[in-house]
């Protein structure tokens, strides 16, 4: 196996570096049909925020790695990026290397589970490009397998690692159904709308959006289909929701505790969640003393995240296993390539010596008795092939006896002088299974 | 047959104690496998509880309620078959660990202390007091479940005010879904209780002679059940919620502990049989 591959990506290069050298869809579509071209047989490009990623099999037999970045390089010209903003991998270390990305143990924020996504709409343009070939498929299927019983099978992708999330997951364990729940989020900058996206995921019945800049405000609750809260009112309509995220960037308290314990006498005692979000602090922590309301900010919500991080990383070792599981299940698979053409043809050469003897036979006996000796023929020809198949499969199968696997294919080819087999077709046979 | 109760008195603690341990590993490690499976760990010792409990009705000729040792193997069941439904009607299955460890205690000193009694005063072979009892217990254990989770939402509220988000936050369902089971369990244990209650009250009489409504246990129970109707009236009709309404059973809990404990061992009454 031959596949190589460049990847730049968080460990390797400045998120200026990695933003410069992204790719596009389009992108990816004209790079492909150079790299088609020009050094590939088949292969797939990845390019997301954090990572590009380039792997194929080469056209010739030797192509150094620098070749592909220099390809990419050519076609995505950056300023000072060297060789060593990439690695580099070949062979096992690609397919490795694929299967910690799939499975989100390489990615910036261990257990992200969108690459998982992203990788298999990397081998599905591929395919679609037409730039996939018969072990580049199992790769992608394998490599989605291994990203799919990550998930599955281990809990790297549990738990909320942005803050933001982390407030949504605080607020879970006090609400048990957030569909009858109504949330109102002050700020709609970033951490703002991200917030108001996380709560309009999770269903809140009613959401409102209240900023300073009115019409920021009514830009975000047109997005999320929200209500719009006067940010000069906020005091006389906090009582109305059970949920209140707030991320301005104002620099004193926007809700001081007395406008939270009114809210609370309105609510008559009934539970409020408080999520401050912001630097420098929007609500006032004392509220917190108040009975019923539940005060979060930055700090503790960052307590949860770097408990869940270290949680995802306590998983990686259990990622590794179901890697080399599905390492070993590939390699098995690919070994049996190289049998696949010496039984082919050996099976052929039976076949063939077969029906040149039954043809001899043919009108000197009735043709129940053809038919007869016909069957006796091919059964034959199988049992007497059975065995040297299956023994060589099971040699190629357990990938330690690669050697004895191709040792015994030549004796095969020797004793019944099938070595003048013309290599190509023995190429051909290889790619169509 | 009595092999079979023997064999089943020695093997029911096991069983409860395996069950207990599978919540507890799915409690802490929260496995996927062990995530369905305790429910069928729960249900065999429940099956294999329930066959015990009809072999000894059927073997001794009385239902199992004329001693202590009956009545805790009684109550095992009743806590562990009442948290069994309330998992499979609520699908909310990570506070099972702090409810079964009632029954291994129960059934434990059950199996230690338990004979084979096959005299037994008149009036215990009643299958009127049967259901009497078994009303009675099976409230209990519903108090003792709602207790259970008023605790836990006690715990719980803690944290999340004071922000240390350790393995109760992570595996205990929420507030609000703590509040609601602390509630049905109320509901459950009320109404059994006043079953407990109404067919104690019809049977008196007839059993007993020397009757009396002024009981220390009748008294006591009656108390105790007007106090948890008081609790669902406030929550229904006026509103009562969280905490407040949490500590109002947790009162009352500990006032069913306190009665029963000064009936049963202060009070003498024709109420006690063993």
């Amino acid at each position: 196996m031959n596949l190589i591959g460049i990847s730049i990506n968080h460990r390797t290069a400045p998120i200026e570096l990695r933003e410069a050298v992204h790719l596009s869809t389009d992108e990816i579509t004209e790079l492909t049909i150079i790299l088609k071209e020009e050094i590939f047989t088949d292969g797939f490009i990845l390019s997301t925020c954090n990572r590009t990623e380039i792997f194929g099999y080469p056209k010739k037999n030797f192509l150094n790695a620098s070749e592909i970045i220099d390809q990419l390089l050519k076609f995505k010209p950056v300023k000072n990026i060297a060789n060593s903003n990439f690695n580099k991998y070949f062979n096992c270390s690609a397919v490795k290397h694929l299967f910690m990305v799939a499975s989100g143990i390489d990615s910036l924020i261990i257990g992200d589970s969108q690459i998982l996504g992203q990788t298999k709409e990397a081998f599905q343009l591929s395919e679609d490009l037409s730039f996939t070939g018969t072990i580049l498929k199992r790769l992608a299927d394998t490599t989605i397998k291994v990203g799919r019983r990550a998930i599955k099978e281990t809990n790297v992708s549990e738990g909320a690692v942005s803050v933001s999330y982390a407030a949504v997951q605080v607020v879970e364990k006090i609400f048990a159904d957030l569909s009858t729940k109504s949330a109102l989020v002050i700020g709609a900058g970033e951490t703002g709308e991200l917030a108001a996206t996380h709560l309009f995921d999770k269903g809140v019945s009613r959401l409102a959006i209240s900023n300073r800049t009115l019409s920021k405000a009514n830009a975000l609750a047109s997005k999320l289909k929200a209500d719009v809260v006067s940010f000069e009112r906020l005091a006389e309509n906090l009582h109305q929701f059970d949920i209140i995220f707030s991320a301005t960037s104002a620099d004193g308290f926007v809700i001081q505790q007395d406008v939270v314990k009114n809210a609370m006498r309105k609510r008559r005692g009934s539970p409020i969640v408080l999520m401050d979000i912001a630097v420098p602090r929007d609500i006032d922590p004392a509220s917190r003393e108040l009975e019923n309301v539940f005060y979060n900010d930055i700090d503790s919500l960052n307590i949860i995240v770097s408990q869940n991080l270290k949680k995802r990383e306590e998983e990686i070792p259990l990622v590794q296993n179901i890697i080399m599981d599905e390492m070993i299940n590939f390699f098995s698979w690919f070994n049996t390539l190289d049998v696949v053409p010496a039984i082919k043809i050996v099976r052929e050469f039976f076949e063939e010596m077969g029906s040149d003897e039954l043809s001899k036979i043919k009108n000197k006996i009735s043709e129940d008795d053809y038919l007869k000796v016909e069957d006796m023929t091919r059964r034959l020809i199988g049992r007497l092939l059975h065995n040297p198949i299956v023994k060589l499969r099971e040699l190629a199968e357990t990938g330690t006896n690669l050697q004895d696997a191709a040792s015994h294919s030549l004796m095969i080819k020797t004793l019944f002088n099938l070595n003048g087999a013309d290599k190509t077709k023995l190429n051909e046979n290889s790619n169509e299974d | 047959m009595l092999e079979t109760i023997h064999f089943l008195n020695t093997a029911l603690p096991l069983f409860y104690l395996a069950t207990f341990i599978v919540y507890f590993l799915d409690f802490k490690k929260q496995k996927k496998t062990l995530h369905n499976s305790k429910r069928i760990f729960l249900f065999l010792s429940l099956l294999f509880h329930l066959f015990y409990l009809l072999s000894r009705t059927f073997e001794f000729s009385h239902v199992p309620i004329t001693n202590k040792f009956e009545i805790f193997t009684i109550l095992a069941f009743s806590i562990a078959c009442s948290y069994f439904l309330l998992e499979l009607f609520s699908d909310i299955r990570g506070t099972g660990v702090f409810i079964l460890g009632f029954s291994v205690l129960f059934q434990i000193a059950s199996s230690l202390f338990i004979e084979d009694l096959i005299e037994v005063r008149e009036v215990l072979r009643s299958p009127l007091l049967g259901i009497h009892v078994f009303s009675a217990l099976l409230g209990f254990a519903g108090l003792t479940m709602a207790a259970v989770y008023g605790v836990l939402f006690q715990l719980l509220y803690k944290r999340i005010k004071l922000n240390t988000f350790g393995i109760f936050f992570e595996k205990l369902p929420s507030l609000e879904t703590l509040e609601k089971l602390n509630f049905y369990s109320v509901i459950i244990g009320f109404i059994l209780l006043g079953i407990a209650i109404g067919i104690g009250v019809i049977w008196l009489p007839v059993a007993f002679p020397d009757y009396s409504y002024l009981d220390p246990k009748l008294v006591s129970t009656l108390m105790v059940w007007i106090v948890f109707g008081i609790g669902i009236f406030m929550k229904i009709v006026i509103g009562w919620y969280g905490k407040k309404v949490i500590n109002f059973f947790l009162v009352g809990y500990t006032i069913a502990l306190l009665s029963m404990f000064l009936s049963n061992v202060l009070a003498k009454s024709f109420h006690s049989f063993y």
